[in-house]
């Protein structure tokens, strides 16, 4: 393949990626959007509701995923790998990792018949490993590109999707490939992962039945979850007592991670009043050091929660254990009595943090919290410390999706000035807005 | 009570090896981790959170920190590194310097040239009584007994446990008078005789002590608190034979090995080497929680027992070898050490604990047994109303 040349390369397909390269695809500049994985929407289209307004979540990325897709200044490449980034005049030379998905995308129709017809079951990471989907398959309903991928790792090869395809676009013959992007700018999307709950042994390790991560809850209440309705992983029992562990993992300096996330005080009331929709009649306790509700509307949303009976208990859970039937028991002082209780609840979902995803490739300074570096994050907080790379979304910093679009906006307008400042070649094609 | 802020009580605590006190958002999880923390007595919190909004008078009133034996389960899990189990341990010392009223104590604490500066100064008035008034020394064979007269060493003994006696009884009078007597609660006699059986019983278990080790398996459970009976079995019984029996015990005669005069003599010497020891190597070390931080007292304690056990088995090994001169100074040496580290650290240091852990102990339950009787009590006018 040629070397491609681009006006930016944005790293990252989730909700700050798409906005960074909407809106730069707007201004008419040429963007390239790297996926690591099969398809776009990142973490956001896996969520059911945001917060405060409860709007589906699905219902806003679902159109930025496809206006990404059909934007002719786009150019999306899904399942592919940033492996290396070297300076080249004021811009950068990229190379990058196009995984196999031994299916031919350009013949692939999205048509799902090598699924259906695909004899090996496999856990669903799309579902956190709740539900279960195909060796080969489209990645999920709402999936962007509509295109199959087979897994390599459980496929037998046995030849039946190959045979069913009725376009013949399956080709187990694929094999990794490496092209290179030329880009004026690089915006890194990269994102987050859940803060490890591993290593925090008072809370089970990662252990016990019927403690999950937040993530999981998401998929259950959202509508193409992988049960279609709350039941906890354990023992398959719908729930009648939910509890939150708020800041397990964030604010926790025996993890050696002392700040904030941000998101999790928001999300656990929300989930919270989503649970009093889903099951009106379950007991819904949210166990926290402060609740820090500080955008707008936020508050309003806390006391409304509050109103709704959602019953929040202020102290740290210092373990949780479980009984013989893997029921989560919780011990807690509550703070404003000064009682220490040991509850039993039937689901505990651990309110984790935000760390910074894994992003060996690309060489940036980070801060002593692990994300890329901001030297200065009040006046420019989406200019790393290499110039024409800049950073947006939970890469820089934990934040909710509000936060990630408008830094996602931040970093595109960084971007563009930084591209005509230093590519008075450039023309921007003006015909070409999208709108 | 004085319920009047004191702003400076937190860095006051700080000067007691409080570090870290000030970082505490007090979210709860130390007081949900401790094993001996109940919902009357819900430390480690309740001791730091009294120290952050400076109720001095109400800290002077807590047994909390007496009740707490430090697993260091809290400071290991605490969010944010506020080492409460530290706050506890400077909240004893700060309480044993309340309670003294010499104010002794809260010098020895905060001053390394007070603590230092009197056991020097104890160990020279030691000297000079032996230079003064030590018999001859015969230098032929080891006469201990002609060079320090037992009858004179064991009436020295009696001063010496009376001074101890009057300035640890005083303290602990003062420890009841600031938890209980103030606070005008009413406790029936019968109450003081009923509950009575747990001083002794805690004095002599330190069960609590065992309750606050379930981390260790096999041979190593509850190996802290077996470690520090032994310590204690072992003071306590070198103790009783020197101020009740030292005519029997500071003899010219050389039992045989089977006597009790010797195998008691050499359990107690064991005990207290090996304690000694062991709390002196876990210090240096600072690889469990609960020794990573060391205030100078708790220095001063193994060194001062470990160096008193040692020189004791000096005098022994001389006395043995029939070397008189050398018995008799080693001899000055050990009292020299021996009797600072009782007159200063027993009623104004690190081994008040002795005494006002079990007494806390105690009147925790005074006061328990005197609030299910007011229950009582009011129950019964409601009825009668």
């Amino acid at each position: 393949m040629d070397n491609l040349h681009m006006d930016a390369l944005v790293v990252g397909g989730g909700i700050a990626g798409m906005q960074s390269a909407l809106d730069l695809a707007d201004q008419g500049f040429q963007v390239a959007l790297v996926e690591r994985e099969a398809s776009i929407g990142g973490r956001m289209i896996t969520l059911s509701k945001v917060f405060p307004t409860l709007d589906c979540c699905s219902c806003i990325t679902t159109p930025k995923m496809s206006a990404v897709t059909h934007h002719p200044n786009i150019h999306l490449f899904t399942y592919c790998e940033v492996q290396s980034v070297q300076e080249h005049g004021a811009g950068f030379d990229i190379s990058i990792l196009q995984k196999p998905r031994y299916v031919d995308v350009s013949k692939c129709t999205g048509c799902r018949d090598c699924e259906y017809e695909c004899p090996i079951t496999v856990p669903n990471p799309f579902d956190r490993n709740l539900g279960a989907y195909r060796a080969i398959r489209v990645p999920f309903s709402t999936a962007v590109p509509q295109k199959a991928v087979l897994d390599p790792e459980y496929c037998l090869w046995c030849g039946k999707c190959e045979q069913r395809c009725p376009v013949d676009a399956i080709d187990f013959s694929q094999q990794p490939e490496t092209f290179n992007i030329e880009a004026n700018s690089i915006i890194m999307a990269t994102g987050f992962d859940l803060t490890p709950i591993e290593t925090k042994k008072e809370y089970g390790g990662g252990k016990l039945h019927n403690v999950i991560d937040p993530l999981m809850m998401e998929r259950f209440l959202a509508p193409t979850g992988p049960y279609g309705r709350v039941l906890r992983p354990g023992d398959g029992k719908e729930p009648g007592s939910i509890a939150y562990v708020q800041c397990a993992g964030s604010r926790d300096d025996t993890l050696g991670i002392t700040y904030c996330s941000r998101v999790c005080c928001m999300y656990a009331i929300k989930q919270a009043m989503l649970l009093n929709g889903a099951l009106p009649l379950a007991d819904i306790t949210i166990y926290y050091m402060d609740i820090r509700t500080f955008g707008k509307g936020y508050e309003q949303f806390y006391q409304n929660a509050k109103a709704m009976g959602v019953e929040f208990v202020r102290g740290k859970v210092a373990n949780i254990n479980e009984d013989a039937d893997h029921n989560p028991i919780v011990k807690v002082e509550m703070t404003d009595t000064g009682e220490i209780v040991e509850r039993t609840h039937d689901l505990v979902v651990l309110s984790q943090g935000i760390v910074p995803a894994s992003r060996p490739t690309v060489s940036l300074p980070l801060g002593s919290d692990g994300f890329i570096s901001v030297p200065s994050p009040d006046s420019a907080p989406c200019v790393t410390k290499r110039p024409g790379i800049f950073v947006t979304g939970t890469a820089a910093s934990p934040m909710d999706i509000v936060d990630s679009i408008v830094s996602a906006s931040a970093a595109a307008a960084e971007a563009s000035a930084y591209i005509r400042e230093n590519n008075g070649r450039l023309e921007v094609q003006k015909e070409a807005l999208y709108v | 009570m004085n319920s009047r802020v004191d702003p400076n009580l937190l860095h006051e605590l700080k000067k007691y090896g409080a570090v870290g006190i000030e970082k505490c958002f007090n979210c709860g999880n130390c007081t949900a981790v401790c094993p001996l923390a109940s919902n009357e007595y819900n430390f480690p919190r309740s001791v730091i959170r009294r120290a952050q909004v400076g109720q001095k008078e109400n800290l002077k009133a807590q047994l909390d920190p007496w009740l707490c034996y430090y697993c260091g389960d809290c400071s290991a899990t605490c969010p944010k590194d506020a080492e409460p189990g530290e706050t506890m341990m400077a909240a004893r010392r700060w309480l044993t310097a309340q309670y003294d009223w010499t104010g002794l104590a809260r010098k020895f604490y905060t001053s390394k040239v007070w603590e230092i500066g009197s056991i020097v100064l104890v160990s020279i008035l030691i000297l000079f009584m032996f230079v003064f008034f030590s018999g001859p020394m015969t230098t032929d064979h080891v006469a201990l007994n002609t060079f320090a007269p037992v009858q004179r060493i064991h009436y020295g003994d009696w001063v010496l446990a009376a001074f101890l006696s009057f300035f640890l009884l005083s303290n602990i009078a003062r420890m009841y008078w600031l938890s209980i007597g103030r606070s005008r609660i009413k406790i029936p006699l019968s109450v003081y005789v009923t509950e009575a059986w747990k001083l002794i019983y805690h004095f002599v278990t330190q069960k609590q002590f065992e309750k606050c080790d379930e981390e260790h398996k096999g041979f190593f459970k509850k190996a802290r608190w077996r470690n520090h009976w032994l310590l204690v079995s072992g003071y306590v019984l070198m103790f009783a034979l020197v101020v009740g029996f030292l005519p029997w015990f500071q003899t010219d005669n050389i039992y045989p090995l089977w006597h009790p005069q010797r195998w008691l003599g050499y359990y107690a010497t064991i005990v207290l080497l090996y304690g000694g020891a062991e709390i002196l190597w876990q210090r240096i070390r600072k690889e469990n929680q609960i020794h990573r931080f060391s205030h100078p007292s708790d220095w001063i304690f193994p060194i001062l027992l470990l160096l008193t056990t040692a020189s004791g088995i000096m005098v022994h090994t001389f006395r043995y070898l029939d070397l008189p001169l050398a018995t008799y100074y080693t001899y000055v040496i050990h009292l020299m050490i021996l009797t600072p580290m009782l007159v200063l650290e027993v009623p104004f240091g690190k081994w008040s604990h002795l005494a006002y852990r079990p007494f806390a102990i105690y009147f925790q339950a005074l006061r328990e047994k005197a609030a299910d009787q007011s229950k009582v009590t009011a129950g019964a006018l409601a009825s009668t109303d």
